[in-house]
């Protein structure tokens, strides 16, 4: 593609310190009019930092930024509203008790001497739908929606802003693959009205499918800007390490393993629903020291498996729960993990961490009762044991009494399952462990699973991306609205047929 | 959020309890230099005492209240608890030994009973709260506020019928007073108490997860933690504490008025906590800073007491707001970023609005005094707009600074 030659956005030197950490240091490029620029890094690379100087909510920063040839200094969002930039952020920003008009005209509504004009802001917010091939009701609440029908309503919020310039982080992280696809014609139509597109991306084949130039930081510095036709996939990884990612070898599983958990017909009512289930009739087998992956599109019913296996779901399921032979039904996760199953959940922050707390606070919570007598924590036996599995799982961190907001998500991950080994767990649940996790931290999880499972541990694991399903499991079963549509050994399975099956509808 | 100053001084520099002696020690000069009765110089063992009960007073179920919020949630009730707590006693001693009670020679057993009894209603209550957080599912909020109301209003209730149709249950028995009046005997049941908390939350299993599910409930139910029981601790804790209050205010004043005791105590409980690190949203918060809140928010109390006078404690709400305010300004600006209070239309408009409630403030407190005169309170009101409209300006060129 021929680069006009004026950059509608120019970044000089830019810098960023926050307290002993320099998230920036001194990046420079440029992005030229109308191209989709993907920016790549690890966590912590500083991109999310960049983003939020371009979008005017980090205010404090050194160096230049120039706007179509304007030197700026945003101090707000709005500021860069005006120019018009917008950013669409991973975590989308939706009041989700109001409907969608009201959202795309937050802070701008449409109003005359007798208040809000309802029926104009109504009109307005359907063509800007239906500009992105979507019959969205102005009328729903927000928080009735999809989260990939959320994420279009924010991009039509952009779009009524006029900007020019869209940020877009981590965009297809919570969608489907059909909405990912959809997402994919809208950027196509936003481009073709000219739009410039910066977008954040962990997903190799998506930026390599959509980008135009590709820069990739590092550490917080700018490592290089590279045309999409002169580099690979390849290249790009290595540039974002700073080193190969070698592809994991899995053992070979041995004949004969004992089943350690068995699933017979297991179903979770779904009242309300028209489906009327969650899921229906799952039935699997999980054998010592073999890693199971779960594949199945967003609202498979992936999580509320791995939730009924440990005894969080709020219904309780029907069918049979058989841990070595023995019958269970847990209520709570308590008896899940007396029985020897631990569970890494899916969303991190929310229902892992404990913020306010150090790592070691968050590895020993679950156990502490082991390292504690008549009640009363043994501080000794706590630090050996964090420190333990600090070391087992390489965490990167200043120690255990660093604050756990101080490691990186990949670490933080890991924090999380050194939690769970340290109940020495028979059965390991992990729902989407590599979520917002960066490429190096992934390959080091993926390695960890491979040990944990040679050490004897089953493993059931859920992704939303099947390359990864493939490189770790020995076996993977497909969900599909919440039963079971397709059932692979790890020689037999392809992306296609994994696909064709978690897009398979069972007759009722 | 930084990670950690590893040095261990910067860490002491920087905590809540090291800036509220600080604090404390401050309003300790001032008051011993301002107090024209010179209190703290002549009577250094009569303040202290003051001071010390006052503390240990609020110290009980600001404890409850601090351990509550910790685990997250809010108890808005104890100071009703601690009028349903004096009545509840007093009917027990009533019930335990009529002849005593009227005579006012009680036997020891009855007031052993009796204590168990109310401790046991405090527990009632606490357990009424957590089931009507887990298992009915109210927020704390609406299930305390509820408590609040109502146990009041029952208490009023039990005192009519147990006197017939009085409005407070009168004792006077003086074994039992002075035990419980003198302010060694409290303060070692408190010292006791507050080091059982302390312990409880900072070296326990317990007090681990307590903290966890303040911070992270969610995350702390998938732990395999059982927060429902971990919740009924928390209010049974909170509501048996505010019973030991009750039961010593009881005693003190040799009468439970229902109606007036313990108004708006829960308030103080929780300012105290907030003062002494607590955060609302839970997870954060320690028992000694809980403790200096309580010493520190008394002792301003008394300052304001010793220099203003008399008919001072109709100020002690005002105090407190104006105590809470600050503390909780002051504890924000540890935080990265740099607030501008006065820049914005809302902020320019404050600055009038202090300058009037200072100045009249000022007349408020010291009308009565010989020396008192109009001028002075406007001269204040101005000395305060002043003072802020200087920050602004400050403040406007930080900015632009910036």
């Amino acid at each position: 593609m021929q680069l006009a030659t004026e950059p509608i956005i120019s970044i000089r030197s830019i810098g960023k310190q926050f307290g002993a950490v320099q998230a920036l240091d001194d990046v420079s490029f440029d992005i030229a009019p109308g191209e989709l620029h993907a920016v790549m890094g690890e966590n912590g690379a500083g991109k999310s930092t960049l983003m939020k100087i371009l979008s005017g909510v980090q205010g404090d920063y050194a160096g230049e930024l120039w706007v179509k040839g304007q030197l700026v200094r945003f101090s707000g969002t709005r500021d860069a509203e005006a120019m018009g930039i917008s950013i669409i952020h991973q975590e989308l920003n939706m009041v989700e008790q109001l409907t969608v008009a009201a959202n795309i005209f937050l802070g701008r509504e449409i109003a005359g001497w007798a208040g809000l004009k309802q029926s104009e802001m109504n009109l307005q917010a359907r063509q800007l739908l239906s500009e992105l091939e979507s019959n969205i009701s102005p009328r729903a609440l927000v928080g009735s929606l999809r989260v990939g029908d959320q994420q279009l309503v924010e991009i039509a919020k952009a779009l009524s802003r006029r900007a020019e310039i869209l940020i877009m982080d981590e965009p297809t992280s919570a969608l489907t693959e059909t909405e990912v696809a959809r997402l994919y014609r809208v950027i196509d139509r936003l481009r073709q009205r000219g739009v410039t597109i910066i977008y954040i991306s962990h997903k190799m084949d998506e930026v390599f499918r959509l980008a135009d130039r590709i820069t990739v930081l590092r550490d917080g510095r700018f490592v290089q800007t590279l045309h999409k036709s002169d580099t690979s996939a390849r290249q790009i990884a290595h540039l974002m390490v700073g080193r190969d990612i070698e592809p994991s070898v899995r053992h070979q599983l041995p004949a004969g393993a004992p089943v350690v958990l068995e699933v017979k017909n297991l179903s979770l009512p779904w009242p309300g629903h028209s489906r009327g289930w969650r899921l229906r009739n799952v039935s699997l087998q999980l054998h010592r020291g073999e890693v199971l992956g779960i594949a199945g599109l967003m609202g498979a019913g992936r999580t509320e498996l791995l939730e009924c296996l440990f005894g969080a779901s709020s219904l309780q399921p029907q069918g049979n729960i058989l841990i070595e032979g023995r019958q269970h039904a847990f209520t709570h996760p308590s008896q899940a993990m007396q029985s020897g199953i631990a569970m890494v959940t899916e969303d991190r922050k929310r229902l892992g961490l404990f913020l306010h707390q150090t790592v070691r606070d968050n590895i020993t919570v679950c156990s502490l009762q082991e390292a504690s007598q008549w009640g009363v924590v043994n501080r000794t036996q706590e630090y050996q044991a964090a420190n333990a599995q600090i070391k087992s799982l390489h965490i990167k961190t200043a120690g255990p009494e660093a604050a756990i907001t101080s490691l990186s998500g990949g670490n933080q991950q890991k924090c999380i399952i050194g939690r769970c080994m340290l109940t020495r767990p028979k059965i390991l649940l992990l729902d989407d462990p590599t979520r917002g996790v960066d490429i190096g931290a992934k390959a080091e999880l993926y390695r960890l699973m491979e040990q944990l499972a040679a050490e004897g541990v089953a493993i059931l694991v859920t992704s939303s991306e099947l390359p990864e399903l493939l490189t770790v499991s020995d076996r993977i079963i497909v969900l599909s609205e919440g039963e079971v549509t397709g059932h692979f050994n790890r020689d037999e399975a392809t992306e296609q047929k994994i696909m064709e099956a978690a897009t398979r509808q069972l007759p009722a | 959020m930084n990670a950690q100053s590893a040095n261990p001084f910067q860490r002491l520099w920087s905590s809540v309890e090291f800036k509220l002696i600080l604090a404390w020690l401050l309003v300790v000069v001032l008051t011993a230099l301002l107090d024209q009765g010179h209190t703290y110089w002549n009577n250094p063992a009569s303040s202290a005492e003051m001071i010390i009960r006052s503390t240990v007073l609020l110290g009980f179920f600001a404890l409850g209240s601090a351990v509550i919020i910790i685990s997250g949630g809010i108890d808005l009730s104890s100071g009703s608890v601690i009028a349903m707590s004096a009545t509840v006693f007093g009917t027990l001693l009533m019930f335990c030994s009529p002849e005593g009670f009227r005579s006012g020679e009680i036997p020891a057993w009855a007031v052993i009973v009796s204590i168990a009894g109310t401790l046991l209603a405090g527990a009632a209550v606490g357990t009424l709260h957590a089931w009507l957080i887990t298992c009915v599912g109210l927020p704390p909020f609406i299930a305390t506020l509820a408590t609040l109301v109502g146990l009041r209003s029952f208490s009023r209730g039990l005192t009519l019928a147990v006197t017939n149709n009085k409005t407070q249950i009168d004792f006077t028995n003086e074994a039992l007073r002075n035990t419980l009046k003198d302010v060694t005997n409290i303060s070692i049941v408190f010292v006791i108490f507050a080091l059982a908390v302390w312990f409880l939350m900072s070296r326990t299993v317990l007090g681990r997860h307590l903290h966890a599910m303040g911070g992270n409930e969610q995350a702390a139910r998938l732990s395999g933690i059982n927060t429902d029981r971990l919740k009924w601790f928390a209010y049974v804790l909170g509501s048996v504490s505010a019973s030991m209050v009750g039961i010593i205010y009881f005693a003190d004043s040799a009468s439970a008025k229902p109606d007036n005791l313990g108004r708006g105590y829960e308030l103080n409980a929780i300012a105290a906590s907030v003062i002494g690190g607590c955060s609302l949203q839970g997870g954060v918060g320690t028992i000694p800073g809980t403790i200096l809140g309580c010493l520190f928010l008394r002792t301003v109390i008394d300052a304001v007491n010793k220099i203003v006078g008399t008919g001072a404690d109709v100020y002690e709400g005002m105090i407190v707001g104006i105590v809470v305010v600050l503390a909780v300004t002051f504890s924000q600006r540890i935080g990265r970023f740099q607030r501008y209070f006065f820049i914005s239309p809302i902020g320019r408009t404050a600055i009038p609005i202090l300058g009037l409630l200072a100045g009249v403030s000022f007349m408020l407190f010291f009308r009565t005094k010989p020396w008192y005169d109009n001028v002075y309170a406007l001269e204040a009101g101005i000395a305060v707009i002043a003072l802020l409209s200087l920050r602004w300006g400050l403040e406007r060129r930080w900015q632009r600074a910036a």
